[in-house]
């Protein structure tokens, strides 16, 4: 187990920057996520992390050690891809095999380290399949067991449930959480789903253009964002405009809706019309159209009546809400 | 097409052929399957041409000719070919196996002819020689034995990768006079062919392939075939104990008369020596008729596989003999081959 | 659609194979066995077994094969896993080059090759006035020019093929072996070359099979001195005509031919199960 630190690592394709100046410290048995949207440099970072790529400037360390110029192969990374990248023609066994292949360790030791790895992702029985023979989610199950089956220094996910449908995904998530704690291995996890995100991780580190835009815990970033674009990627902002002339964002949770006229809190009751009523369950989303046009987002929890599209309602917020963002 | 109106038409174009009254005519336009290259322009020059314009038949030629082709082209009972080159040997062969028609040498009425030329089952068209040639500034062999004395001759040799090519020059160079070759002594044939093996840097399968060893200088002495080193000066040739041979039209078994007819005036044209000599401007091999060297041009004479300076100092080929035991000396030839 | 309207549709087509391509072959293998007005005999292979040139020049011919074949994996393979990291317009090239052979005609290319290795060659030429031999090295004329000649015409059949399982090959289950700790070469004996393996198993056993018949290479760069099975059957076809023999070698040939293809198919079974 180590800690990751990324000190001004660049990687420049030509003039573009797909990596620019970024930093990152990583404690050790901390789990990070990289969060961003597609082309904003977060797998690029996550393949200079694992070696696969060399950056132009910068520095990488793990547990201390500078691996900047270090092969992939001496970094003791468990990586695990989004498409699996099981080997097709092996079975479940002999892919968890593998590396402790390569470190030569064998017979009955190998042999149970990787029996327990599988184990560890629920797949003892399978240890005859080949990849092929496996749902997309039993493959994933297989990759990590692959990559943590060495006991890597620190673990590197790649939009690992990427490719799986939504339910499955829901599930592994709580897998993933579960067994990144009980191995307490240092975790870095990339990917461009903000939920994902938000539940697995212990900091985000939100990424765009190659750039750092924030990185603190999730409820921190969500609340409190750094800047409009970390605003707008995780989940949906309002804009209001304070009195110095700032825009601050409202998260919709944090709106407030009462009956037309029935001005609640200390914010002052706007007057809005209901355009759109979604329900999510044990929530409702209202889309309302305030009278000056400007349009709000609000979710309430669903206690068994709501609001009809068009009918006018009374929007209000607390100011200390609002968080204010450049 | 709709099927109706194909099966309707190709009744009609049977039926057609079968008509009483055109059984004794002849065909306006017939096939020939010929053996390729030079020699089937010389046909088409020194006989399909004047036959078409004293008479309006065309002659359609295709290449190349193989025993194999015409064996399945009768098997299959097929009639769209009338006429079919094959070399003396096979010609026998193919009577065996009843693939050709006896020539109704009375319908032809050829002018006069050499008699190894008017076979009952084919018409000797095309005289051709296998000779010995070598590399100018080679020393000069004046017969076989110093052809296959490597040491008083040194240099490279180019052999037909053919026994029947190849093996009554083997017996010539142990000394046997060309009126003796057959019956073949085999073995002793093997034994020379064993003493020069390891001097022979090719057997040549194509024709082609002799004169360009030669002139790369991969060799310096060939065995091959006449028309394909005389009248390249890079070339020096002797015909002395060469080997004559006859390539002959047949006619393919189970033709319609009409076609034969047709392929009757086209072999009357073949036999007139004033067209043999347009054939012999395309290749330098000779028709069958005797007085052809009066036509030929004299400074010529000495190319060509029939003028009486060459004729006497070859050998004619033996088809009865290979027809009896080719396939006994062809086991033998294929161990020495594999002991090269 | 059920399966059998399915079927009724392909039965004029398997009627034509089997009538077109099929029967004739079936009828010249019967030959050895059937002999106009004489019945069934078996004197033919009795013949090869007593007088066995024939199929010593059948060995031969499997042994030439076998070389060839080797010589083209040894080629092809390296070729191929260089054509994957190319570019896609490096690789447009190069699969140009190598398909470009397929164009000419094989009688060019074979002359070619006297051009290129012929004792007045550009390739000898080169040799000597770089003092590096004396004398010509021979590369025609022997067994050394019919392998060279067959690795050449028959490089595509085996390139292609193995190029496209190359491309198939995921880049990130190579980067995931690095990750996991193993070296380039264990990369390449343990994950790379066996995805490969079934489709150059494939390309070698179809370049065999292509060797077996081969038969205007061995006679010209071979300058007649390498006996091949396609020669002889020529010989028994064109010139003797012996087509019973030349049936019973060809019936011999084609059940070796499957017997190859059996084995592959076995060990390429055992292979994914």
């Amino acid at each position: 187990m180590s800690d990751i630190r990324l000190e001004g690592v660049t990687k420049r394709y030509g003039t573009f920057a797909a990596a620019d100046s970024v930093d990152l410290s990583v404690t050790q048995g901390e789990f990070v996520t990289i969060l961003g949207p597609s082309g904003s440099g977060k797998t690029t970072l996550l393949s200079l992390i694992a070696g696969l790529n060399r950056p132009t400037s910068g520095r990488i360390f793990i547990g201390g050690r500078d691996v900047t110029n270090a092969t992939a192969q001496e970094r003791n990374i468990g990586l695990v891809f989004q498409s699996y990248a099981l080997f097709p023609h092996m079975t479940v066994l002999q892919n968890v095999l593998f590396p402790l292949g390569v470190r030569k360790i064998g017979g009955a030791e190998a042999d149970r380290l990787a029996r327990d790895a599988l184990k560890l992702v629920r797949l003892d029985g399978f240890e005859n399949r080949r990849p092929s023979q496996l749902s997309g989610g039993q493959q994933q199950r297989v990759a990590l067991a692959r990559a943590v089956v060495f006991k890597p220094d620190i673990l590197l996910l790649d939009e690992p449930l990427g490719a799986l449908d939504r339910k499955l995904r829901e599930e592994l998530q709580v897998e993933l959480k579960q067994l990144q704690r009980t191995l307490g291995v240092t975790t870095l996890l990339v990917t461009h789903d903000q939920e994902e995100a938000l539940s697995l991780s212990d900091r985000i580190m939100v990424l765009d253009k190659g750039r750092t835009q924030q990185i603190a815990a999730p409820t921190e970033a969500y609340l409190r964002p750094a800047n409009r674009f970390v605003a707008e990627f995780l989940g949906i902002a309002n804009f209001v405009s304070l009195p110095d002339g700032r825009q601050g964002v409202v998260r919709p949770e944090r709106v407030r809706l009462a009956g037309a006229g029935q001005g609640q809190g200390q914010g002052q009751g706007q007057a809005a019309r209901v355009v759109e009523a979604i329900y999510l369950g044990q929530m409702v989303r209202y889309h309302l159209a305030l009278d000056d046009n400007r349009s709000v987002v609000a979710a309430v929890p669903f206690l068994g009546a709501a609001h009809a599209p068009g009918e006018r309602i009374s929007v209000s917020w607390e100011s200390a809400d609002v968080w204010p963002v450049t | 097409m709709k099927r109706r109106t194909f099966v309707g038409a190709a009744t009609a174009l049977t039926g057609a052929s079968f008509l009483p009254g055109f059984a004794n005519a002849q065909s306006k336009e017939i096939r020939m399957i010929e053996s390729g290259g030079a020699s089937g322009e010389s046909i088409q020059k020194g006989y399909i041409d004047p036959l078409k314009a004293k008479t309006g038949i065309n002659v359609v030629r295709e290449s190349p000719s193989s025993l194999g082709k015409l064996r399945a082209l009768v098997e299959s009972g097929q009639t769209g070919t009338t006429l079919f080159e094959l070399g003396s040997g096979v010609v026998l062969q193919a009577k065996k196996l009843g693939l050709i028609e006896k020539l109704d040498w009375a319908a032809i009425n050829p002018a006069p002819m050499f008699p190894e030329a008017k076979n009952e089952y084919g018409f000797g068209y095309q005289y051709f020689s296998t000779i010995m040639a070598w590399r100018k500034g080679a020393k000069e062999p004046k017969n076989f034995t110093e052809f296959f004395d490597t040491k008083a001759f040194p240099g490279k040799r180019c052999l037909p990768d053919y026994p029947h090519y190849c093996l009554p020059f083997a017996v010539q160079a142990a000394g046997v006079p060309i009126d003796k070759l057959f019956p073949l002594d085999v073995d002793l044939a093997f034994k020379k062919l064993n003493e020069i093996k390891k001097d022979v840097a090719v057997w040549w399968k194509a024709g082609a392939q002799p004169p360009q060893l030669m002139k790369d200088n991969e060799v310096q002495y060939s065995i091959c075939w006449s028309g394909r080193v005389v009248g390249d000066p890079a070339f020096g040739l002797n015909f002395a104990g060469g080997k004559a041979d006859l390539s002959f039209i047949c006619v393919v078994k189970g033709s319609k008369p009409e076609d034969k007819a047709a392929a009757n005036k086209l072999f009357y044209e073949m036999s007139l020596p004033e067209n043999q000599a347009k054939a012999a401007e395309v290749i330098s091999y000779t028709g069958p008729s005797p007085t052809l060297d009066a036509l030929l041009p004299k400074d010529k004479l000495w190319q060509f596989p029939t003028s009486k300076q060459n004729k006497d100092v070859q050998y004619f080929e033996n088809a009865e003999w290979w027809a009896d035991n080719g396939e006994a000396v062809n086991k033998k030839w294929e161990a020495f081959k594999l002991s090269l | 659609m059920t399966r059998s309207t399915g079927f009724s549709f392909i039965a004029p087509l398997l009627v034509l194979m089997v009538v077109a391509f099929n029967a004739p072959i079936v009828y010249m293998l019967g030959l050895a066995f059937w002999e106009k007005g004489r019945g069934f005999t078996l004197e033919h292979y009795e013949g090869l077994v007593e007088a066995p040139v024939y199929l010593r020049v059948l060995g031969n011919t499997m042994r030439i094969a076998l070389i060839a074949t080797l010589a083209n994996i040894v080629i092809g393979y390296p070729l191929a896993h260089w054509m994957r990291g190319l570019g896609s317009r490096g690789r447009m090239i190069a699969i140009a080059l190598v398909v470009l052979p397929f164009w000419v005609s094989i009688l060019v290319r074979t002359y070619a090759w006297i051009v290129v290795l012929g004792n007045g060659g550009i390739v000898n030429r080169a040799l000597q006035w770089s003092g590096l031999t004396d004398s010509p090295v021979s590369f025609l004329y022997n067994e050394l020019g019919v392998t060279i000649g067959m690795a050449n015409v028959l490089l595509p059949f085996l390139v292609l093929p193995l190029f496209a399982a190359m491309l198939r090959i995921d880049d990130r289950l190579l980067q995931a072996a690095a990750s996991l700790g193993a070296p380039p070469r264990t990369i390449f004996w343990k994950v790379y070359f066996p995805l490969t393996l079934p489709a150059l198993a494939a390309g070698s056993l179809l370049v065999f099979i292509l060797c077996l018949g081969f038969y205007v290479t061995p006679a010209i760069l071979g300058g007649g001195r390498v006996p091949m099975i396609s020669n002889l059957l020529d010989t028994l076809i064109n010139q003797i005509p012996r087509w019973e023999q030349a049936s019973a070698i060809s019936t011999i040939l084609l059940i070796v031919t499957l017997a190859i293809f059996a084995a592959y198919r076995r060990l390429d079974r055992k292979a994914s199960a």
